[in-house]
């Protein structure tokens, strides 16, 4: 069965073929394995894309006069397009700085709403109170309300909705 | 555990060493020269219609069969994902290949007469992968969207659609209505992903059953000898 | 017939002994050709890719479209068959030849293997590939059924900024697009170039409070969205672009009923086709059509007024 020549010989033929396959097959693999594993794992490393939405003019914001403000929020989605209508509360102290708080309450996801005469932020759900600064005053909150980065530009004031951070 | 060790517990659970001699020990008739290369066109054929199946199901996680949609997932899988451009390349280029490599392995078969007596039911199974091929090659043109891709397949289709009396109607089953559009493209990806690649593999799972069993065909020898 | 069956298994059986495992020696030389294939097809996918053409266009009728390379073969062979016969071979041809192929192993019966013993299916095998490799260098060859069209590079630069940009979302264009901009269906052909490549630059500057964003583009990107903008808007064109059609045109062509009827009737031609292929076209037909017998006005008329004629063809829809 083995090639012309001692059994031994056969052998050791054998062994380097089958090494040789073995080193093939690895290769194969490896560069298969490589490419193939990198595109199915490069979601991970991606970064997420930085998507800062117009409110508007940051001279319209009263001072501490928490206002609701919709606006269209455009995201990449991959290959698509995707636009989602959403709000955001926005506080001032000096009209300098700027809060934009995430409309949902922090205990169940509750839309909320400004009370002008108590100065406080009510969530129907629980009856929950957060104060102007976010803060949980009474209720069942885990946390005081998430807010959406902010930043004012040209005289533009700008939120960026996709990065909702939880409050220290 | 040595490895040996592992081979033998495996042996006894699942009879793999008996596998290994019907599939990897058994004997194969001597061909002698460039002749033997002719004999690795098939498992050439059948190692790109593995790497069509591993290319092909990565595109698929970034790939929607809408014409919203299509071309631009298809693009976005060549410049934003990570190897996205070269796991397309190699399977449009191994689409090339597979109908190549069909083809030589087919002529190799039609050159030897290993279609002879007792392989017909090998050759005939492998005629219907050739078909099956086909079937590929023409759904997954249509799927990027693009310019070739449509026109490519309205050509195909209307030639279709000239057949006398049926034709009309096999036109309409074939895009899915009257026109081509979203259910041409869901259609040709059902086809695509799910129909043709289980019936190839039920397909090239008798195919090598046969080749295995009747033993791979010899290289033929001038005139008939002894016997 | 039958009787050399047995002989046959015996004679294979000997061989199949005498022969060497399957492993490793068959499968080395599997392996080696698979690794082969793989950096073959790695090299053409990391060169070449795969290629992707300008989004689907239904309403394209300038587009060539061609076969795969490996049913061009087919297709060159239908031209042989004129009128409906063509339908019926379109169906037959590639049907017969696998029937053919499936009933070879009952056709072609004996014991005789080597291909010198079977010189018949050799010579047909051979003249079958001789045949199909001639077939396809030809559809290879052959001309294209439509003139081609050379799209201006900077124009489809300009369609695909337009694409990646997503002008789309606030603006109408063809008939699709958001509503949050001016529908350019509508406004296109308002504005000049000065005005479009100084609107790119800043929206601001021209239509204060305009929510349109600053997009910061480079020149040239500019340059390629207003060529884009021009191809496709008719432009506003001058109360003598009629006139030159009637005093060039009107002999051979009509529109809305007046005029010759040597060539064809333009008078929704703006529908099929755009500016600047009538502005080539008008210039040079030969260029664009071989066989049209329409003469070049390049020489005759200037450019601008081949442009204001250009532009009247286009709003013509």
């Amino acid at each position: 069965m083995t090639e012309n020549g001692s059994p031994e010989e056969g052998l050791s033929r054998r062994g380097f073929l089958t090494w040789a396959i073995a080193g093939l097959g690895a290769f194969i693999a490896a560069a298969l394995g490589a490419t193939g594993t990198g595109y199915f794992i490069s979601p991970a490393f991606g970064k997420r894309e930085e998507d800062w939405v117009d409110l508007g003019l940051a001279k319209g914001f009263k001072q501490n006069e928490p206002l609701k403000v919709d606006f269209v929020e455009r995201k990449r989605d991959a290959w698509a397009t995707v636009e989602r209508r959403s709000s955001a509360w926005v506080v001032t102290p000096n009209g300098r700085e700027f809060v934009a708080f995430n409309p949902r309450c922090t205990h169940l996801g509750c839309p909320y709403r400004w009370s002008s005469e108590k100065k406080e932020f009510l969530c129907p759900c629980h009856t929950a109170v957060f104060d102007i600064d976010g803060r949980v005053v009474s209720g069942p909150p885990p946390r005081p309300l998430d807010r959406f980065p902010t930043k004012v530009v040209g005289g533009r004031l700008l939120i960026q909705p996709a990065a909702s951070k939880e409050a220290a | 555990m040595t490895p040996r060790a592992c081979w033998d517990w495996a042996c006894e659970r699942t009879g793999l060493d008996r596998v290994w001699d019907a599939l990897m020990a058994r004997h194969i008739p001597e061909a002698r020269g460039p002749v033997a290369w002719f004999y690795a066109l098939g498992s050439a054929t059948l190692f790109v219609f593995t790497l069509q199946a591993v290319t092909g199901a990565l595109l698929a996680m970034n790939y929607v069969p809408s014409p919203d949609h299509a071309y631009d997932s298809v693009r976005f899988i060549g410049s934003q994902v990570l190897f996205g451009r070269f796991i397309r390349g190699l399977h449009h280029w191994g689409a090339s290949a597979m109908v190549i490599l069909v083809a030589l392995h087919m002529l190799r078969v039609y050159f030897m007469a290993a279609y002879k007596y007792p392989r017909e039911a090998t050759w005939i199974v492998g005629v219907t992968l050739f078909t099956l091929v086909m079937g590929f090659s023409f759904t997954g043109y249509l799927l990027p969207w693009d310019q070739k891709a449509y026109w490519a397949t309205m050509v195909g289709t209307s030639i279709a659609g000239q057949t006398p009396v049926i034709g009309p109607y096999m036109s309409k089953v074939l895009l899915g209505g009257a026109e081509m559009g979203a259910a041409t493209m869901t259609r040709f990806y059902a086809l695509h992903v799910l129909v043709l690649p289980m019936v190839t593999a039920a397909a090239l799972g008798a195919h090598l059953f046969l080749v295995v069993w009747h033993g791979i065909s010899e290289p033929p020898r001038r005139k008939e000898q002894g016997s | 017939m039958t009787d050399w069956h047995a002989a046959y298994r015996e004679r294979y059986k000997k061989l199949k002994e005498a022969g060497k495992p399957f492993f490793p020696y068959a499968v080395l030389k599997d392996t080696l050709v698979a690794a082969l294939i793989l950096c073959v097809l790695s090299y053409l996918a990391w060169h070449f890719g795969a290629g992707l053409e300008e989004l689907a266009d239904p309403t394209d009728t300038t587009y060539n479209p061609r076969p795969e390379w490996y049913f061009l073969f087919l297709f060159q062979a239908l031209k042989f068959f004129p009128g409906t016969l063509e339908a019926v071979a379109a169906t037959l041809l590639p049907g017969l030849g696998m029937l053919i192929l499936i009933l070879l192993p009952f056709i072609d019966r004996g014991p005789a293997r080597h291909p010198l013993d079977r010189p018949f299916w050799t010579i047909l095998g051979v003249a079958t590939l001789a045949g199909i490799g001639w077939l396809t260098w030809a559809g290879y060859r052959s001309p294209l059924t439509n003139p081609v069209v050379e799209k201006d590079p900077v124009t489809l630069q300009g369609q695909r900024l337009y694409r990646d940009l997503n002008c789309s979302y606030c603006h109408i264009l063809g008939g699709k697009g958001g509503q949050l901009g001016p529908n350019l269906d509508k406004v296109l052909g308002n504005h000049d170039d000065a005005w479009l490549t100084k609107h790119f630059r800043d929206p601001q500057a021209l239509s204060p409070g305009t929510g349109m964003p600053k997009l910061d583009l480079l020149d040239d990107e500019i340059h390629a969205l207003v060529a884009y903008l021009d191809s496709l808007g008719s432009g506003p064109y001058s109360a003598e672009a009629p006139k030159l059609f009637a005093e060039n045109c009107a002999a051979c062509h009509t529109i809305h009923g007046k005029g010759g009827d040597t060539g064809p009737d333009l008078s929704l031609i703006g529908s099929a086709r755009d500016k600047a292929f009538m502005r080539n076209y008008i210039a040079d037909p030969s260029k664009m059509n071989q066989a049209s017998s329409m003469p070049g006005f390049s020489g005759q008329l200037t450019d601008h007024q081949i442009e204001d004629l250009a532009r009247y063809l286009s709003s013509l829809r």
